[in-house]
């Protein structure tokens, strides 16, 4: 049987395994054994566990759970309603600015948490009832968390971007950096449209006034004293201090990104100990046990997922689907589209983790051929993986939303989301005509490649 | 991404039916318990190594070269300990598609059927790091680092942890087979 064929034959018995309902970190190992038994030499299933253990033993990847702590002890503290409290009074004045302030958060808390979802649900219990009171539809305030929380897997740490510096054997420090100028890049495409659609929701409110004089909460104007300004910093500040501390840490060369990791959770820990007073074992023991569950599902999919592809490169399946695709000849253009396409489709049912460990192997090579710098690609892909959070059927963060504010009915929220996916879309096409909106800042920092 | 996925509710498996394998599930049960506690421990032990590794280097120029290991034994301990746990509330996901369409009665039987054929992967696996184990411990490897860790520490783990995966994948299929079925 030709590598191709097999390829075809391991693709198609892995949709059906998956389909089946077996979990995926089973479906995977499942599939890869019994390709091994079949197609390769009997000794190779005596060196299975080892093969598992040797590419899991990385700290790159271990250093996974310790950012997963680090963003639940946050993510599990009020620190998120505090910071969207505090972004808010000193935002309020500019025009539409809740809804910056709404974005400015999600951005700030996600960098510190590095998850989406939590994100979604730290700033939006807080921002979406606080949009809504004044006014704001709420298919918008939903969307304007939902996207907001997808900067999570963009701004550094990033779990996926951990995964993708792994696959792709590329600088993990580099990465994050590239993540930044996007991620700024999206912050502002957030908020202008935060801008645009507030002002227009208030030119209409205020016309529905002069016609008829039904009042509208837009209309009403909020104050904040400048005392009652600076009474909210003392709980902000330790955070954004922690921010800056774990980028200095990371950048300034003084630690590796799992040290970072280690270091990162520990500081969280003692910060939400000191602002909060969250220290006691009965506090801290619920945040440390979604650590361990989230992260014992996400490191076996990870696990199982490298057996998988070292089966399909040692029966050379990811080699010859890789040249298959550069023998296609297809432009520069069209090769990225076609493969960015893919990472779509394959997000309606697998999670990023799995997305990047088995189509990097495959799509990479071409894509190299083809002249793209492969960090550039890292931060493309994330963007469009991002996309998946917010976009049905799975859409995560619109569930998360669905969750936080049971009233707005699903179809306002997937409504709401839209004009910012095509926001989303149109970042990752500025990305392709602009690739110094990512490489700048990390080529600036640490040299040209 | 992927991160969060406690959004969904955890579905727990009724408590089985029989009365053998309901006392073989409460000691699982409680097993799990004490090993998520040592875990935590674990994890917030890592974080500490890590802190102490930087703070080492950059206060007192020690240069260090036990840290990442140690670290990654921990957590390569706690991610296969804590497998079974995540399994006791069916928590490892998959694509659920399939259990919206079928019937209920072949919705049960191919839970039944994904349950044992994981059951054997993980067996295989468990069977495979023990002897893995054992090679380690016979030959005292250790790992290629100039701190030189023994490897069966790790393997010892791994294998543990995959045994006590096995027993509760296991004991699902046996709760869902000796179950009566519900009467709806």
């Amino acid at each position: 049987m030709s590598p191709l064929t097999l390829g075809v034959l391991y693709g198609i018995v892995t949709l059906v395994v998956m389909f089946s309902g077996m979990p995926i970190a089973f479906a995977l190992g499942v599939v890869a054994t019994g390709f091994m038994y079949f197609f390769m030499p009997s000794a190779s299933l005596d060196t299975i566990t080892q093969n598992v253990y040797e590419e899991m033993a990385s700290i790159t990847l271990l250093s996974i759970p310790l950012f997963i702590l680090k963003g639940a002890a946050i993510g599990k503290s009020p620190a998120g309603r505090d910071l969207y409290s505090a972004i808010h009074a000193w935002l309020h004045k500019v025009p539409g600015g809740l809804g910056i302030a709404n974005v400015f958060a999600c951005a700030m808390f996600a960098a510190m948490a590095g998850s989406s979802p939590a994100t979604c649900s730290a700033i939006g219990s807080a921002g979406i009832p606080e949009m809504r009171r004044r006014g704001y539809s709420p298919g918008f305030a939903a969307g304007i968390i939902a996207a907001g929380g997808t900067l999570g897997i963009l701004l550094p740490p990033s779990i996926t971007m951990i995964l993708y510096a792994v696959a792709a054997e590329q600088s993990l420090g580099r990465l994050f950096l590239a993540g930044i100028g996007p991620g700024i890049l999206l912050v502002t495409l957030f908020s202008g449209y935060a801008v645009y659609r507030a002002r227009r929701e208030y030119a209409v409110a205020y016309q529905a006034y002069q016609q008829s004089g039904t009042a509208s909460a837009y209309l009403e104007k909020e104050h904040f004293t400048l005392a009652q300004k600076v009474e909210m910093l003392p709980r902000v500040l330790p955070f954004v201090i922690l921010l800056i501390g774990v980028m200095v840490a990371l950048y300034g060369g003084y630690a590796t990104p799992s040290e970072t990791a280690g270091l990162g959770a520990l500081l969280a820990m003692a910060l939400i100990a000191i602002v909060y007073g969250v220290w006691r074992p009965k506090d801290i023991s619920p945040f440390i046990t979604s650590t361990i569950k989230e992260s014992t599902m996400l490191l076996f999919i990870i696990g199982m997922s490298l057996l998988y592809s070292y089966v399909m490169s040692y029966l050379h399946i990811s080699q010859s689907a890789a040249q298959w695709v550069v023998d296609l000849h297809l432009s520069k253009w069209m090769l990225l589209t076609v493969i960015l396409l893919m990472v779509v489709v394959f997000g309606f049912f697998l999670p990023p983790v799995s997305i990047i460990l088995m189509m990097c192997p495959i799509i990479l090579p071409p894509l190299k051929v083809a002249g793209f710098d492969l960090i550039w690609f890292g931060v493309v892909m994330t963007i469009v993986m991002e996309m998946g959070l917010i976009h049905p059927p799975v859409g995560l963060n619109i569930f998360v939303i669905k969750n936080i504010a049971p009233d707005i009915p699903l179809k306002d929220i997937v409504w709401g989301v839209m004009p910012f996916l095509l926001l989303m879309l149109l970042a990752v096409i500025l990305l392709c005509v602009f690739p110094h909106i990512a490489t700048a800042f990390p080529d600036a920092l640490m040299g040209v490649k | 991404m992927s991160h969060g996925f406690e959004v969904t509710a955890p579905k727990g498996s009724p408590a089985p039916d029989n009365p053998m394998i309901a006392r073989l599930a409460k000691v699982l049960e409680w097993l799990n318990k004490a090993i998520v506690r040592l875990s935590m421990v674990a994890m917030l032990l890592t974080a500490f190594i890590l802190t102490y590794s930087v703070v080492t280097r950059y206060l007192f120029k020690v240069p260090t070269d036990w840290q990442d290991e140690a670290s990654v034994f921990m957590l390569i301990s706690v991610t296969f300990f804590s497998a079974a746990y995540v399994q006791s509330y069916r928590g490892h996901i998959g694509i659920e598609v399939l259990s919206s369409i079928l019937p209920p009665a072949v919705n049960r039987f191919r839970l039944l059927l994904v349950d044992i054929i994981s059951a054997t992967f993980c067996l295989f696996f468990s069977w495979k790091s023990w002897t893995l184990f054992h090679e380690a411990w016979v030959d005292g490897q250790t790992t290629s680092s100039t701190f030189a860790p023994p490897l069966w520490i790790p393997y010892a783990m791994m294998a543990a942890g995959m045994t006590l995966l096995s027993l509760q994948i296991v004991i699902q299929v046996f709760a869902a087979i000796t179950n009566k079925r519900e009467t709806a």
